[in-house]
């Protein structure tokens, strides 16, 4: 489903690299996690590969189901399929959720040839999604993230992923600022959407989140770059032995800079 | 170069005589205080501190004839300006003249009136008020429309009446053939525990030159409770100078939501002057301007005695070469303790070649208020844009989007279904024009 290539990314403007080289190739059906260090660009990876203008591709390619993506606007990589949550959902006083979602759900299934739905279709298809996570209704009509708590903005974020139904969603540190029980029901929220035909990448810090949410495949990602990968094991080894560690035995295999 | 002794005055830019003065004795008495004033006022320029930054070009190449013999087309069918919930309380002026066959007045409370001046003349509340609270010092706008204005708005309440459906007062402007200048003028008098909201509108059906200086005097007794729209379209080269005064008595409320659309240049200088103690007032303004627009606002709250509270939110945003300026007086005297007062000024810059200025001027002789005020200007906020970019909107869509949530609040004030709705498709239509980054 999504394939990246070798991907170099810099801040528009500036001279400094931060994706050196990324290799990754996600299929339908599968959840990966990337894990790392803060600063080692993982936050970046998803950015660039949401199509974040601040950021400019110098090197490498993103392939979306074949098609090179790397020079698409974000709305047209969001029409493909592709959704992010963000680490910092942004507050937009004066917009409502439902105004937010149905604008985007309609301008997406247009863009596919599907059928928009009418404001009342729509709030239907809408009170079915909050279930997913547990929000009250009275969330559809309050302004985007707008005075909402950190739980509240990361639970909206997964909501928001539930009624565009995107194929391939970047999920960035959507553990960051919760506490236990917004991460089960955030957690929860994240497995009910996850399908045979959608794939989920999650950035985190910690472990903790992949014990609620369990990847097929675990990716180390330091100074740019995924230096290691494997299964749901190497990030237990990581919870036990910390990011310096497996960059020091890295270094002596000669597997890393 | 040798000093020039002569000064320019409203005059300078005025052609022909002015029509006959008033039938009516209160109104002639207003007339004649307009001319002489009309000759002793200098015209402002750059120098004045508060005309520092407004380009009044658009008025001083411009030679203003009256409307009597500026070739002033019909009205026409103009239904569609009306209020669904204003049938029968709608006052229409045609550039300033009474038009008694395009108005609807039925079925008023018991000694209320809503009519037009130039017969209400006698009525005891026109002699006492008319004139009285608009003493704009060295304006040389109002004494215009003192000198020039014939019929007006008229609207009195009684104690404790209060009148359901709001009252709209109509001020059209039609296409001429020559530039003309227009004096629509207002008195609104509500005695103890009256209640009403007045939306008056200006609006342009044509394209053309005109000047357009209403003067709106609002006298509120303890007690009484006003809201006041107004909503400015006039045509996009028009002038428009308005004088929107209102005095308060104690428990008086009096709520003001001045939105800005039309004009080639706007200047509004809004004041309400606290007269007893425990007054609560509102002078919020909404301006959306584009092109070569220029809005000006310098608005005074005057707090004289204890006890007052008075909010302003006054909203901006700028395309293309507008410019906005802003200067918001709060005055507190020395006595006038425990006041509560909040300016706000938000201007939202969507192009590089806008400008705004904006200047709150805080003047407060008590020792025991809280008032506050603050400005902002900025550009679109670029991660708010990617947020909704990222959602599947374009990104001019979702710039639209921002812009319609920045000026929504004000919109909201409104209180009238069919202006709110008016007012979000004019908020859309601006925003559908090209959004500058």
């Amino acid at each position: 489903m999504l394939e990246i290539k070798n991907l170099h990314a810099k801040v528009e403007g500036e001279d400094i690299e931060i994706l050196k080289g990324v290799n990754l190739k996600v299929n339908a059906g599968e959840i990966h996690a990337i894990m790392g260090p803060n600063g080692s660009g993982k936050s970046t990876l998803s950015k660039v590969v949401s199509g974040h203008p601040e950021y400019e591709v110098t090197e490498g390619e993103i392939l979306f189901n074949g098609e090179d993506i790397t020079e698409l606007d974000a709305d047209e990589r969001a029409h493909l399929g592709l959704f992010l949550a963000f680490q910092y959902p942004v507050e937009v006083p004066g917009i409502t959720n439902k105004t937010l979602l149905r604008e985007a759900y309609n301008t997406i299934a247009r863009a596919n040839d599907r059928e928009e739905l009418d404001p009342l279709e729509f709030e239907d298809y809408l009170i079915e999604k909050l279930n997913v996570i547990e929000m009250k209704d009275e969330f559809l009509n309050r302004s985007i993230n707008t005075g909402f708590s950190g739980g509240e903005k990361k639970k909206n974020e997964i909501f928001q992923m539930a009624v565009l139904n995107p194929k391939l969603s970047f999920l960035d540190e959507t553990d960051s600022g919760l506490d236990i029980d917004a991460l089960k029901v955030v957690s929860d929220g994240v497995n009910k959407i996850a399908s045979n035909d959608n794939a989920i990448v999650m950035i985190t810090h910690y472990q903790r989140l992949l014990n609620y949410i369990k990847p097929d495949f675990v990716h180390v990602m330091m100074a740019g770059k995924i230096i290691k990968s494997g299964d749901i094991k190497l990030a237990e080894e990581l919870e036990a032995h910390g990011y310096d560690e497996m960059q020091k035995e890295l270094a002596l295999n000669g597997e890393a800079q | 170069m040798s000093e020039v002794a002569v000064k320019e005055t409203m005059l300078n830019f005025i052609s022909g005589e002015i029509d006959a003065t008033s039938d009516s004795v209160a109104i002639k008495a207003i007339n004649l205080r307009g001319r002489d004033a009309l000759e002793s006022t200098a015209f402002p320029t750059r120098k004045d501190e508060d005309w520092r930054f407004i380009d009044l070009k658009s008025i001083t190449r411009n030679n203003f004839v009256s409307v009597s013999s500026a070739g002033v087309k019909e009205a026409g069918d103009i239904s569609d300006h009306y209020l669904p919930e204003s049938l029968n309380t709608r006052m229409v002026f045609v550039n300033g003249v009474y038009n008694e066959e395009l108005s609807s007045i039925e079925g008023l409370p018991n000694k209320v009136i809503v009519g037009n001046l130039s017969e209400y003349g006698d009525h005891d509340a026109v002699k006492e008020h008319l004139g009285t609270i608009t003493n704009y010092e060295n304006d040389a706008f109002a004494p215009l429309n003192d000198a020039a204005f014939k019929d007006g708005a008229f609207i009195y309440l009684p104690e404790e009446t209060s009148v359901e459906t709001p009252i709209h007062i109509l001020n059209i402007f039609t296409d001429s053939d020559k530039a003309f200048y227009a004096t629509p003028r207002l008195l609104f008098v509500g005695e103890m525990y009256s209640k009403a909201t007045i939306i008056e509108e200006h609006i342009g059906l044509a394209d053309n030159v005109y000047l357009n200086v209403p003067v709106t005097e609002f006298r509120l007794f303890a007690g009484a409770h006003v809201h006041h729209a107004r909503i400015q379209r006039d045509s996009k080269q028009a002038n428009h100078v308005s004088r929107p005064i209102a005095m308060l008595d104690q428990h008086a409320e009096y709520h003001s939501y001045t939105i800005c659309l039309g004009a080639k240049l706007f200047r509004n200088d809004p004041r309400v002057i606290q007269n007893a103690q425990e007054v609560d007032f509102t002078v919020d303004g909404l301006v959306l301007i584009d092109g070569e627009q220029i809005a000006d606002t310098h608005s005074i709250m005057d707090h004289r005695f204890a006890h007052g509270k008075s909010h302003q939110l006054h909203k901006v945003v700028v395309n293309d070469s507008a410019h906005s300026i802003f200067n918001g007086k709060i005055f507190v005297a020395k006595d006038a303790q425990k006041i509560d007062s909040f300016q706000e000024n938000r201007n939202l810059l969507l192009s590089e070649e806008g400008t705004v200025h904006t200047k709150p001027q805080l003047e407060i002789f008590a020792d025991d208020v809280l008032c506050s005020h603050g400005a902002t200007i900025g550009h679109l906020n670029d991660e708010e844009v990617f947020y909704l970019h990222s959602r599947g909107l374009t990104e001019q869509k979702s710039r639209e989007l921002l812009v319609y949530a920045f000026a929504l609040e004000s919109v909201e004030s409104m209180e009238v279904d069919s202006v709110e709705k008016m007012l979000l498709e004019e908020v859309i239509q601006y925003t559908n024009r090209d959004l500058k980054g």
